[in-house]
């Protein structure tokens, strides 16, 4: 087996000092397999953003190793690191985060631009790669005039632009709605079948079936980690996403609307098999796994 | 490389654009530094030029002489500058100065020149803004100058009632008619115009008489309106082939003989004139290239200022930037090159408003400012250097900060 295209040993991240130190990330040690597609679970504030940070070379951990393609990354200097997030990692995020300023062409352009590409050259490359997610009738559009799912579909463009072998997706879904999320769960599954390593971050139990591996992270550590098959539901995603403490703030972040909330509470322990339908589905599916938070967070 | 440079601009000039005023305000500094500056230098190039041009003119022989001890430069700038004013505080000089200069054997000509009072009028016009002087039929030769109608008086015609003008009092008095012949009432006698001059293309002896509105009266004529009670606040003297210093040293010598010894009289070849001049325009340079640096200063201060601004405002920009792989390098190039076009913008406008300025200054003053392109190249580097070294720190914070904390700004 060739070795893993990212490997965490021991890998901690501590902020503050003395008493108010918080441990984001407790002892991390995470291997991950070129064309691996993860999702990684867990409560708000359980150290999945730190984490994807730290392995998209943004953040750097306070104690361990990240050996990344074979090579020791955690200590290298900030200009090494920018290659390294320049070449090797596309990076999505939640708050789609492209530049205002320019134009959606100039937005997938960026990664070329800081790569010294020639803007004739780039202009041909990035309005390919938007071809390729659907909004090349956009290219001179600016973000502001972007629904959010062709927002985070232009990010995504960006980050798959430098054919990075790695792309990070922190909660890439978050603030779209359950027709957008699908677009771009799709066009991430799509590039998975390319080769790429994809790690996303999410809420819903959902989108695990886009996955072939799913991490649960809690306080910092990885509490479970298991294989699945590609289009189904992890089996212990529902499991034991519901017996983590929860809170307000993080439905809001799943998508889930109030109406659904609104819905009378039903057994937590009722058994999920219903996900495993098909996607026209969703709405049911999700109005029934949601409402089984409820007793869990009253638990904590 | 350069594409990013090409961005680079595009957002700058973008930024520039979408916030207006604050540029504008940001960019007063280096613009009021500017317009400072090049219009000074512009003002001194001019004066050198002018200054310049009256030697080559007169001839750089031309000695004066004028009444008064040899002061400080400032003082003897003044009464150099000022034949008028000056020199009615100063003293003057008697018919027999005069006499004795021509007498001095390395001296070939020597022409006095006194003011006298009265006003000028042909028929019902009255001259305005006009000076009457009194001199000799050497005047033109002395001041290489040459009468363009008519002809100046003959040397055996120093008593006649004849008179020659500039060629502005011409225009003023006579409109479109021909002056020759025609008479002017000055003192309550009659003057036969003889000639009129050629225009002045320097303004000889001093930069407050022009001698194009100067009615020019024999001088023994002069004496005889007068009473003999006239005098003269300066004397030409042109020398013999004897070198220029030894003519002044013979022209003093004799003087102060003449005086009984007391020295109440300055004696100056052209190169003393533009020292003095010079000396004073350096002064003059010296503090307003002082204002203007402190000014310049300020502007960079201001480009320094809006620039941490800009930063903490684009934080977040920067974040994504950095994420998607901007090295630190990048993002201080984009910032320090914002900095730059703030600047270089400010400058330009600068160097307009300057040549405006030059343009008023032109039009509604004696000054004739000269600004060459020299002073507008060092303008706009001087101003792009300004956003460059002001920009320099703001944009280090930047590209210093980190990737994931510029990320969490919102």
């Amino acid at each position: 087996m060739p070795a893993p295209i990212i490997e965490l040993q021991d890998v901690s991240k501590l902020y503050g000092f003395g008493d108010a130190t918080t441990i984001a990330l407790d002892e991390i040690n995470l291997q991950i397999n070129e064309g691996e597609f993860v999702a990684v679970m867990g409560p708000s504030g359980c150290g999945k953003s730190t984490l994807m940070n730290i392995i998209g070379l943004l953040d750097r951990p306070t104690h361990g190793f990240y050996t990344l393609q074979s090579k020791q990354v955690a200590r290298l200097r900030p200009n090494q690191r920018a290659k390294i997030r320049r070449d090797t990692v596309g990076f999505v995020f939640q708050s789609f985060n492209l530049l205002p300023r320019l134009t959606v062409l100039e937005n997938v352009g960026l990664p070329l631009a800081y790569k010294g590409m020639l803007s004739g050259k780039r202009v041909k490359v990035a309005s390919n790669m938007l071809e390729r997610v659907g909004l090349s009738d956009r290219e001179y559009y600016y973000p502001r005039h972007l629904s959010g799912g062709q927002a985070q579909c232009a990010a995504i463009a960006r980050a798959l632009v430098n054919n990075p072998k790695i792309i990070i997706a922190d909660e890439p879904t978050g603030n779209l709605d359950s027709a957008s999320s699908r677009l771009v769960m799709e066009l991430l599954s799509d590039i998975h079948k390319t080769g790429s390593t994809i790690l996303f971050v999410t809420h819903n139990p959902e989108l695990t079936r886009y996955a072939t591996r799913v991490v649960y992270m809690h306080d910092g550590s990885i509490i479970h980690d298991e294989q699945t098959k590609l289009g189904e539901v992890a089996n212990t995603a529902l499991r034991v996403m519901y017996t983590l403490p929860t809170r307000t703030e993080e439905d809001d972040l799943a998508g889930v609307s109030a109406l659904m909330k609104a819905v009378p509470s039903k057994d937590a322990t009722r058994p999920e098999k219903k996900p495993k339908e098909k996607k026209k589905t969703k709405p049911k599916s999700r109005s029934k796994s949601k409402p089984t938070k409820r007793p869990t967070r009253s638990k904590t | 490389m350069s594409s990013i440079m090409r961005g680079n601009l595009r957002m700058a000039v973008s930024g520039v654009r979408g916030a207006k005023w604050r540029s504008l305000l940001t960019m007063l500094g280096v613009i009021i530094g500017i317009v400072s500056v090049v219009t000074v230098v512009g003002i001194g190039e001019g004066m050198k030029r002018q200054i310049g041009q009256q030697i080559n003119h007169l001839g750089k022989d031309l000695i004066t002489i004028r009444p008064g001890k040899e002061a400080s430069v400032l003082d003897k700038t003044k009464a150099n500058r000022d034949i008028v004013f000056g020199m009615q505080s100063a003293g003057a000089l008697s018919t027999k100065d005069w006499q004795v200069v021509s007498e001095t054997s390395q001296v070939k000509l020597a022409v006095p020149l006194g003011a006298v009072s009265g006003e000028v009028t042909f028929e019902d016009v009255q001259l305005r803004s006009g000076l009457v002087l009194a001199t000799s039929s050497a005047m033109p030769e002395v001041l290489n100058h040459d009468v363009a109608y008519g002809e100046f008086w003959q040397p055996d015609e120093e008593d006649t009632n004849f008179v020659v003008i500039g060629h502005k009092v011409a225009e003023q008095l006579f409109d479109e008619e021909a002056p020759l012949g025609k008479s002017l009432t000055l003192r309550g006698e009659k003057f036969i115009v003889r000639g009129v001059l050629s225009p002045f293309n320097a303004l000889p002896v001093s930069p407050t008489a022009n001698f194009d509105s100067v009615v020019f009266v024999p001088v023994k004529t002069e004496a005889r309106l007068t009473e003999n009670s006239l005098q003269f606040y300066v004397l030409l003297a042109k020398p013999q082939n004897a070198g220029l210093d030894q003519t002044v040293a013979a022209i003093r010598e004799r003087l102060t003989k003449a005086h009984a010894g007391e020295q109440d009289f300055t004696v100056l070849s052209p190169k003393d004139d533009i020292v003095a001049s010079s000396e004073i325009l350096d002064l003059l340079t010296t503090w307003i290239m002082a204002v203007a640096v402190i000014s310049l200063l300020i502007g960079g201060v201001g480009i320094m200022n809006i620039m941490l601004v800009s930063v903490s405002e684009r934080m977040h920009e920067i974040g994504v930037r950095k994420a998607v792989g901007a090295t630190g390098r990048q993002i201080l190039g984009q910032f320090i090159f914002e900095a730059m076009v703030l600047g270089l913008i400010g400058g330009l406008i600068g160097i307009i408003a300057s040549l405006v300025v030059s343009g008023l200054l032109y039009a509604y003053t004696d000054f004739d400012p000269v600004i060459s392109w020299e002073a507008i190249a060092i303008a706009t580097v001087v101003s792009l250097m300004i956003g460059i070294v002001f920009g320099a720190l703001p944009a280090i914070q930047a590209a210093r900060k980190d990737p994931i904390e510029a990320l969490r700004h919102e």
